[in-house]
């Protein structure tokens, strides 16, 4: 019944959808209230009917309803409970609704928190996002419904992919979603800050934290989404410039230099065009992503069936999107006017700069690389493969380059960088860049990619411990705090800046992590139990693996094969591993699935793969010589750092998201106030409340009012 | 509007940067992508394209899966997807994907990067296996068995 009462919810939430569309651009236009409050009840009526609609499939995954199509081809009886329930957004019609409904409960959350504070611009953003409502409404309706029925009751569903059944992978997807959707919200303040004309930096603040919000859901499903892979697919790598990975990787970049860009438009009234195109591109990346993962044009390891409707709906979706915003953009360009031009290219300005051409340099190489296959054969007729090769070589440089100004763009002065801040914010960590170059070069390394990125890992990661520790010190001085003290009050003075550098902190580390792949060592063999295989970890360790043996054994629905490793570390016990293969018996027709070993240290990870086995032989049979079996053996360098800056990064976020952090509270308490340009990008604008606008007051003090 | 040249300047040069990456990038790591029949006609025209790198993409053949037991070494046939005349023995020396699935119980599509050897085999250091049916594309319609099998009642 439940499932029955999920798809009618679904069905009264369209009229409700086009209905408050309709109300809330009129409303608007006229400025009538009552039609405003209106389509702002519908909002809230659509998010309550899309949770009925996600409770009723739910109910139908765990009531093993297989007459659903959905159900059938996603869930079996004895799925476990969390992947049943996990069926929500496991498969295509599923998750466009999960979409939909994320999108109502942002949309009503925007809703809520500005209807009183931002009158003037939430009808027409609540237009914009009933729009996108009435759009996924219409699609989990007419296109991908997830409660069509079979007609008849199958006795069993056909299972989840095993590699699914992973808890990264079921996280991994709705915090995309999250990410994805999220950002149709400062998308729909963009559009009403057009439409309306209001075009200060009013609809930034408004959109602030939900940019950031969603730069937090979608780096934490990139990342998510590499330690899945890491982990469930088993070749020892995280990353593979798939086009699916891809796709999540391009509004990630495309957000990333929105969140840098508009903190020069919020300072230095700069930059405003560019700004409305990035948050257009961002939320056009997001269709773009969708419609690469979905359409099944672009060959992809994981991507889902061809269906050419959905592609050419979401490419619709995006050409009408995209060709709004540009004519809105186009109408209001006299008011989008720049309040102040670049002075010199040594500014933070232009280095901000910098960075977004970088930013969007990688994101054009990306949709190039993923999209050069599909044009060419297009055009020529001819097929072609561009791979991981392409994408090494492109990004690697640029993301160099990002690395360094990453060290330059937080401290550099505005306006025109005088020798005099150049010195003294440059002297000191130039210095560790090259001492730490010499370092791993005379410790051995070549590699010249990897040097770099540990030389300017250190440059940045000296340039941000500087600041912290000079802005913790004035702090220190001049409030007489301790020390301690001084730095929490600091970080949470204004949390935008300072959880921007632990962010930086983060990439540095996660970058090293990448390049820590230059130093990859792999062992295989093929052994019988009693056997060893010796590998040596570039940091000189030595890992001896001796194999123990095979066992194998038919638990319910799996046959499973594991395989026991005892381990040495430089000659000392340190325990044992093990790597598997599992047949899973519960999806039709079977289907195998290794399960890797990976035991990590602090620096790196051993990684074991049961490579080949007779394992059918195996079943009650103890001859050793039937254990045999092939192994791949890997240490991967650094891999544990990538986890690690995932961590520090999402830290970073979370307190430039945490609640108050850039309220912007007008009064600053003079007896606490630093002297303006008392030393310029030294951390000294801890007063300063408007969390993206480092030091905008301190080191540029003529220009500010 | 005061026309900024530095600006310019920047995107200007950043976007030659970015071109020539690519550029070089497409040109230094660009392979072909071809089936096995493709492959062959090539290399009878221009033998050169064995020293080149190709990928490829064929149906695996069922039952001809075989592997090493003393070291990590796959062999397996592929036959083209348009002609199953045409077929190319693979040898690969790496794990293989946890879908790669010989039986024959579906077709398995097998995406190969390597280099076509001249004694006739294929050098995979790249397998990926395509099974729609893993993923969505499944049947509509579940064995008729299952049909007649609680229907009454149990809907609705």
């Amino acid at each position: 019944m439940i499932p029955a009462l999920g798809e009618f919810a679904l069905w009264i939430a369209l009229p409700i959808s086009i209905w408050g569309c309709v109300l809330a651009f009129l409303g608007g236009r006229w400025s009538r209230g009552d039609l405003v409050l209106s389509a702002e009840r519908s909002t809230y009526a659509i998010t309550v009917l899309f949770v009925i609609a996600a409770v009723g499939i739910v109910t139908a995954f765990m009531g093993d309803q297989f007459q659903y199509w959905y159900v059938y081809n996603y869930s079996s009886i004895n799925l476990h409970p969390f992947f049943k329930f996990s069926g929500l957004w496991a498969g295509q019609r599923g998750s466009l609704l999960f979409w939909g409904l994320n999108l109502s409960a942002f949309s009503s959350l925007a809703v809520l928190l500005n209807r009183s504070r931002n009158r003037e611009l939430m009808p027409y953003a609540n237009g914009v996002l009933l729009a996108f409502l009435a759009f996924f409404i219409s699609i989990s309706l007419f296109v991908t419904p997830p409660f069509e029925q079979l007609g008849f009751l199958p006795a069993d569903g056909r299972g989840l992919n095993p590699q699914l059944q992973n808890y990264w992978m079921t996280i991994h997807p709705p915090t995309m979603y999250l990410g994805f959707t999220s950002f149709t919200v400062p998308f729909a303040f963009a559009m009403s800050a057009l439409m309306v004309g209001r075009l200060d930096s009013r609809w930034i603040d408004v959109t602030r934290k939900w940019i950031l919000t969603s730069w937090f859901f979608l780096t934490l499903a990139v990342i998510f989404g590499m330690r899945w892979a890491y982990e469930e697919l088993g070749w020892g790598g995280y990353w593979f410039w798939d086009p699916v990975e891809n796709a999540s990787l391009l509004p990630w970049l495309v957000a990333t230099a929105f969140l840098h860009s508009v903190m020069i438009q919020k300072s230095r009234g700069m930059l405003k065009v560019w700004n409305m195109g990035l948050v257009v591109l961002t939320f056009l990346m997001t269709i773009f992503a969708t419609f690469l993962t979905r359409s099944g044009l672009i060959e992809s390891v994981h991507s889902f069936a061809q269906n050419l409707t959905i592609a050419w709906i979401f490419l619709g979706c995006m050409v009408v999107t995209g060709g709004f915003a540009l004519i809105l953009i186009i109408w209001r360009l006299p008011l989008l006017r720049s309040e102040r031009h670049f002075e010199s290219l040594l500014s933070r300005e232009s280095a901000f700069l910098m960075n977004n051409l970088i930013l969007l340099g990688v994101t054009f190489a990306v949709i190039w690389g993923t999209m050069f296959p599909l044009l060419t054969e297009g055009l020529t007729g001819s097929k072609i493969a561009v791979g991981p090769p392409f994408f090494n070589q492109v990004n690697i440089p640029i993301g160099l380059i990002l690395l360094l100004m990453m060290g330059i763009g937080p401290v550099i002065a505005w306006r025109k960088a005088s020798p005099r801040n150049l010195r003294r914010n440059f002297l000191f960590p130039g210095a560790v860049f090259l001492s730490a170059a010499a370092i791993l070069f005379a410790a051995g390394v070549r590699h010249t990619y990897a040097l770099l990125t540990f030389a300017l890992g250190a440059f940045v990661l000296t340039v941000i411990v500087v600041e912290f520790w000079k802005g913790t010190r004035a702090r220190a001085r001049i409030e007489e705090e301790p020390p301690l003290t001084a730095f929490l009050h600091l970080v949470r003075r204004n949390r935008g800046r300072w959880g921007g550098y632990i962010v930086h902190v983060g990439v540095v580390i996660m970058f090293m992590g990448f390049a820590g792949s230059a130093f990859d060592r792999e062992v295989r063999q093929s052994m019988v139990p009693g056997e060893s295989v010796s590998i040596e970890s570039p940091f000189g360790h030595e890992y001896t693996l001796t194999y123990q043996g095979l066992s194998t054994s038919l638990v319910p629905s799996m046959r499973q094969t594991i395989a026991l490793f005892s381990v040495q570390k430089d000659g000392v016990d340190i325990g044992s591993i093990t790597t598997q293969r599992q047949l899973v018996l519960a999806t039709t027709p079977p289907q195998p699935i290794s399960e890797v070993g990976i035991r990590s240290t602090l620096v790196e990870d051993l990684y074991v793969i049961l490579a080949t086995v007779d394992d059918a032989v195996l079943l009650g049979s103890n001859d050793p010589q039937l254990q045999r079996a092939t192994f791949q053996v890997l240490v991967n360098p650094l891999v544990p750092w990538i986890w690690y800056g995932g961590l520090i990064i999402a830290t970073g976020a979370l307190i430039g998201l945490w609640p108050g952090a850039g309220v912007p509270t007008r009064s600053r308490r003079m007896g606490s106030g630093f002297r303006a340009g008392a030393a310029v990008g030294a951390g000294t604008s801890g007063r300063e409340s408007e969390a993206s606008t480092p030091d905008s007051t301190t080191s540029a003090p003529t220009t500010v009012g | 509007m005061h026309r900024d040249r530095r600006f310019f300047a920047g995107l200007v040069g950043v976007a030659a940067v970015v071109s020539y990456l690519i550029y070089t990038g497409i040109s230094d790591t660009m392979v072909y992508y071809l089936t096995p029949s493709e492959l062959l006609t090539r290399i009878e025209e221009s033998p050169e394209t064995m020293e080149r790198g190709v990928k490829v993409n064929g149906m695996l053949v069922p039952g001809s899966y075989v592997h090493s037991t003393h070291e990590l070494l796959h062999t397996f046939v592929v036959e083209d997807p348009n002609d199953a005349s045409v077929r190319m023995t693979v040898e690969f020396r790496h794990p293989l994907p946890d879908t790669f699935d010989d039986s024959g119980e579906m077709e398995v599509e097998v995406v190969m990067q390597g280099r076509y050897r001249a004694d006739g085999l294929f050098e995979a250091t790249e397998v990926l296996t395509k099974c729609g049916s893993r993923y969505e594309a499944m049947p509509e319609m579940p064995p008729q068995a299952d049909v007649n099998e609680g229907v009454g009642g149990m809907i609705g």
